[in-house]
C-alpha cells in the first residue's frame, strides 16, 4: 500500500475501489469523530485482511467497549462487540471453539489496561493464537475524555482537574514480561506502516500484541496530538533484534521516544498446540475433529 | 408477561383461570426421569456420586464441550472432574483468571458453536453477573451452576445457603428473561443439568442451576439412563441462503436460529441494544420489539410446559402444604409425611424450576390450601414469589388468601424436619 504524494481523494477513493478490500466492510460507516486516529484501523485491517486472503466468514473481530471498539460494526465479518473489558477471554473461547478462525481483538487503553487488565497475562503467557490491536490514545474517549493508565503525567481532565499525578503503565513492556511471544508498535499517523503491522501481527502464529498510538483529536488537545506525536515517534534502529527480548525490553523503556516496528517475534507452542498434548495424554479424540457438533 | 408484539406471532395464553393443573407428561417436563423408566435394565446405569460429580457429568453426558471456571469452595470439584474427563469426550475446559473471564470464555465459545458451561459460589456467582446479562441480550446458550454458601460477601464458604434466590433471578442489571433449575437430590443434580443445557439450546437462553454446600458434597446412589438414551437438544441452525441471515430475527417461536461462527452465516453480537441483524439500534419500535421477543419466547405453550416443573407431593386434598425447594425441599417431605401419619391433611409443593416461577400450579393449589410454610435457609427470598402469586390468585378468585408464613435459618445449620412439623401443626 503506497501512496504517492500528494493524495488527492479521487485517487485515494480510487485506490480503495480497486484495492479488493472493499468486501470486507460494512454498510455501516464509521462514526468516529473526523480526524480520529481510528479511522486506520478500517483501512489497515481491511488491507491486511485482503493482502493475507482470509475469507470474510474465516474473521471474527472482538472489541470491548469503548471508540475503539465501535469497530465490529464497520467490518463485514463475524462481529463480536463484548463487555467494557472483557475482550480476550471471549476471543480465548471463540478460539477454541473453533481453531480454524482468524481472531482479531480490538480495544482502547482503558479497556485494556485498567478495567481489562487482569486478562492480559493469561492470554499472553498461554500464546492464545489471537491478535490483540490496542489503540491506545491516553484518554477515555467514549465517555468524553477522562485521564486512563496511560496518560501522560501532568494530564489534565475532568476527572484529573489538577493534573494527572499518577505515573503511566508502560504496555510493551509488561507485554514483554508477560511472555507475549509478538510484540510491536505503530502509530495511527503512519497508516501504510500499521497496515503492514496488522499484517504481520495477523500472520504471528501465537498471541500478538500491537500498540498503536492514536490520538483522541476531540478530547486531547494538548497531549497525545498528531504534531506532537510526528516528531516524537522513530523507527526501530535497523539492527535491532526482534528474537532479543532483553533487547526489545530495552526499546521499550524510552518512552519519550516511542520506537516503531517489531519489538519481539518468537515462535513457540501456542494453547492449541499444548491443549492438542493434553488430549493425547488423557486418551481423547483430537479438538480439531471433535469440538464441534 | 402480558404484551407480545403482534408482529411477532407468539401467542400467550390469556392468564387461565385457576383450574385442576393438567396431568403432566413426564417427557416433557421429565425427560431423563422419562428415558430411566422406559430403558432397559441393561442399559441404565446405577453408581454413587457426589452432587458436583453429577452436574458434571450430566453436563459432559448431554453434550457440554466447553468449560471455563475458576476454584471457589464448594464448586471446585465440578471444574476438577471436567478437568479430568472432558478431553475424553472431545471437549476443552480452561481454569481462567477469574470468574468474569471464566464466564466470557464459556460465551465465546457458546456463541462460537459449542456448548458451554461455567461453575462457581456466591462470590464468584456475584462477579460473573454483568456477562449474564450479556448472555441474556444476546440469547446465547449457556449453563451456569451456582452452588450456594453462606452470603453475602465470603460468608460461609463450607457452609449451606439458600440466599442466591433472587440474585439468579435479578442479579444482573436490566429486565431480563432467565431460567434457574433448584435441584433436591444429587439424581436431580443429574437429571437438572441435563434439563438445564436442553432449555438453554432451545430457548438461546442462559439457564443457571442452583445446587447448594450441601448437596454439592453429599454423595448419594443414583440411577442414570442409558447413554444413548439420554435427550439432547442442539440448538437450531439456520438453513437456506447465508446472505442476511438475522440472528436477531422473527420467527413462529420467537426463537431465531443460531449458527456457530465459521459457518458462512455471518452475524454480529452485541450487549447494545440491537435490531435482528444484530447491530446497535435506537430505534424504540425495534429496540421494544427484541426486548419483549426475549421475554415472550418463553412464554408460549410449548416453552411454558417444558420449562415450567413442580413437584406436588401429597397436595390433592392438602389444606396446609409447604412450599420449599433444593436442600431444605428433603427435610419438608419429612415433615409432610409425619405430619400425615398424625393425620394432618399435609402437603409439598417443591418448585424445581424456580424461575420463570410455575404460574399455573403454584397459583391453583395457593389458592385452596389455608396454610403455607414456606422453610428456606435465608431471610425470606422465595417466599416474596409465593406471596405474590397467593394474593394474587386470591384476589383472582375473591378468596382469603392462606396464612403464609416464613421459617428462616441464616446460622448455617440445616432446617429440621421437626422445624417445619411443629409449624404444620400449629
Ligand atoms: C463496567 C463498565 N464500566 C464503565 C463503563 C463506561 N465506559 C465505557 S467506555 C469506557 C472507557 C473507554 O476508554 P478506552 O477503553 O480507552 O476506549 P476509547 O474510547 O478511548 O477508544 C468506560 C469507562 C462501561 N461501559 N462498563
Ligand atoms: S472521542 Fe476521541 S477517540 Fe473517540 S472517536 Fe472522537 S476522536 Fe476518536
Ligand atoms: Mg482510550
Amino acid at each position: 500500500m503506497s501512496i504517492e504524494h500528494p493524495v488527492y481523494l479521487e485517487d485515494k477513493l480510487e485506490q480503495i475501489r480497486t484495492s479488493g478490500r472493499l468486501h470486507y466492510r460494512s454498510k455501516s460507516l464509521p462514526t468516529w469523530c473526523p480526524g480520529c486516529g481510528y479511522y486506520s484501523m478500517t483501512e489497515g485491517v481491511t488491507w491486511a485482511l485482503n493482502e493475507i486472503g482470509t475469507a470474510n466468514e474465516d474473521v471474527v473481530v472482538v472489541s470491548g467497549i469503548g471508540c475503539a471498539s465501535r469497530f465490529p460494526f464497520f467490518m463485514e465479518t463475524y462481529g463480536f462487540h463484548t463487555l467494557h473489558g472483557r475482550t480476550l477471554p471471549v476471543a480465548t473461547g471463540i478460539k477454541l471453539a473453533n481453531e480454524n478462525l482468524t481472531v482479531i481483538v480490538v480495544g482502547g487503553d482503558g479497556d485494556g489496561f485498567a478495567i481489562g487488565g487482569g486478562h492480559i497475562p493469561h492470554v499472553a503467557r498461554r500464546n492464545v493464537d489471537i491478535t490483540y490491536l490496542l489503540f491506545d490514545n491516553g484518554i477515555y474517549g467514549l465517555t468524553k475524555g477522562q485521564v486512563s493508565p496511560t496518560s501522560a503525567l501532568g494530564f489534565k481532565t475532568p476527572t484529573s482537574p489538577f493534573q494527572n499525578q499518577d505515573e503511566p503503565l508502560n504496555p510493551l513492556a509488561m507485554l514483554l514480561a508477560y511472555g507475549s511471544s509478538w510484540v510491536g508498535q505503530a502509530y495511527a499517523g503512519r497508516p501504510d506502516h500499521l497496515a503492514e503491522m496488522i499484517r504481520g501481527a495477523i500472520k504471528h502464529r501465537g498471541f500478538s500484541y500491537l500498540h498503536i498510538l492514536s490520538p483522541c483529536v476531540t478530547f486531547d488537545k494538548t497531549d497525545r496530538t498528531y504534531r506532537r506525536l510526528d516528531l516524537e515517534v522513530r523507527d526501530l534502529p535497523d539492527n535491532h533484534d526482534s528474537r532479543d527480548r532483553l533487547a526489545a525490553m530495552s526499546e521499550a523503556s524510552t518512552t519519550d521516544r516511542p520506537a516503531l516496528g517489531v519489538f519481539y517475534n518468537e515462535q513457540r507452542r501456542t494453547l492449541g498446540d499444548a491443549l492438542d498434548a493434553v488430549v493425547e495424554k488423557a486418551g481423547g479424540v483430537p479438538r480439531r475433529l471433535a469440538v464441534r457438533q | 408477561m402480558a404484551v407480545t408484539p403482534s408482529s411477532l406471532n407468539v401467542e400467550i395464553p390469556a392468564s387461565a383461570p385457576a383450574r385442576r393443573h393438567p396431568k403432566i407428561d413426564l417427557r416433557v417436563v421429565d425427560p431423563v426421569r422419562a428415558a430411566i423408566r422406559d430403558g432397559s435394565v441393561i442399559g441404565v446405569r446405577r453408581t454413587t456420586l457426589s452432587g458436583n460429580d453429577a452436574v458434571a457429568k450430566g453436563a459432559l453426558e448431554v453434550g457440554a464441550r466447553f468449560f471455563a471456571g475458576y476454584p471457589i469452595t464448594p464448586s471446585s470439584e465440578i471444574l476438577e472432574y471436567v478437568a479430568k474427563h472432558i478431553f475424553r469426550c472431545g471437549g476443552t475446559y480452561l481454569q481462567m483468571e477469574d470468574e468474569i473471564s471464566s464466564i466470557a470464555a464459556a460465551i465465546g465459545a457458546a456463541l462460537g458453536g459449542v456448548k458451554s458451561f461455567t461453575a462457581t459460589s456466591g462470590p464468584g456467582f456475584s462477579l460473573k453477573q454483568e456477562n449474564l446479562g450479556y448472555a441474556c441480550l444476546t440469547e446465547c446458550p449457556l449453563v451456569v451452576v451456582n452452588v450456594q454458601r453462606g452470603g453475602p460477601s465470603t460468608g460461609g464458604p463450607t457452609d449451606v445457603g439458600q440466599s442466591d434466590v433472587m440474585q439468579a433471578r435479578w442479579g444482573t442489571h436490566g429486565d431480563h428473561p432467565v431460567v434457574v433449575v433448584a435441584p433436591y437430590s444429587v439424581q436431580e443434580c443429574y437429571e437438572e443439568t441435563i434439563r438445564a443445557f436442553n432449555l438453554s439450546e432451545r430457548y438461546r437462553i442462559p439457564v443457571i442451576v442452583l445446587t447448594d454446600a450441601k448437596i454439592s458434597q453429599m454423595k448419594e446412589p443414583v440411577t442414570l439412563p442409558a447413554q444413548d438414551a439420554i435427550p439432547i437438544v442442539n440448538r437450531a441452525k439456520p438453513i437456506g441462503t447465508q446472505q442476511g441471515y438475522e440472528p436477531f430475527g422473527l420467527s413462529p417461536t420467537g426463537i431465531p436460529p443460531l449458527a456457530g461462527m465459521g459457518e458462512g452465516y455471518r452475524a454480529h453480537f452485541t450487549g447494545l441494544y440491537h435490531g435482528r441483524d444484530g447491530l446497535p439500534t435506537r430505534d424504540p419500535k425495534m429496540i421494544e420489539e427484541q426486548m419483549l421477543r426475549i421475554h415472550a419466547k418463553l412464554e408460549t405453550p410449548t416453552a411454558t410446559a417444558e420449562i415450567r416443573k413442580t413437584e406436588t407431593y401429597f397436595i390433592d386434598d392438602a389444606d396446609v402444604i409447604v412450599v420449599a425447594y433444593g436442600i431444605t425441599a428433603r427435610a419438608a417431605k419429612d415433615a409432610v409425611v409425619q405430619a400425615r401419619r398424625e393425620g394432618l391433611r399435609a402437603g409439598l409443593l417443591r418448585p424445581v424450576t424456580l424461575w420463570p416461577s410455575d404460574a399455573e400450579v403454584l397459583p391453583e393449589v395457593l389458592g385452596r390450601v389455608r396454610k403455607v410454610v414456606v422453610p428456606e435457609l435465608n431471610l425470606g427470598q422465595y417466599i416474596t414469589e409465593i406471596q405474590r402469586l397467593a394474593y394474587e390468585s386470591a384476589r383472582r378468585n375473591q378468596i382469603v388468601p392462606p396464612e403464609i408464613v416464613p421459617l428462616n435459618r441464616v446460622d448455617m445449620q440445616l432446617i429440621s424436619p421437626a422445624q417445619i412439623l411443629q409449624e404444620l401443626r400449629s
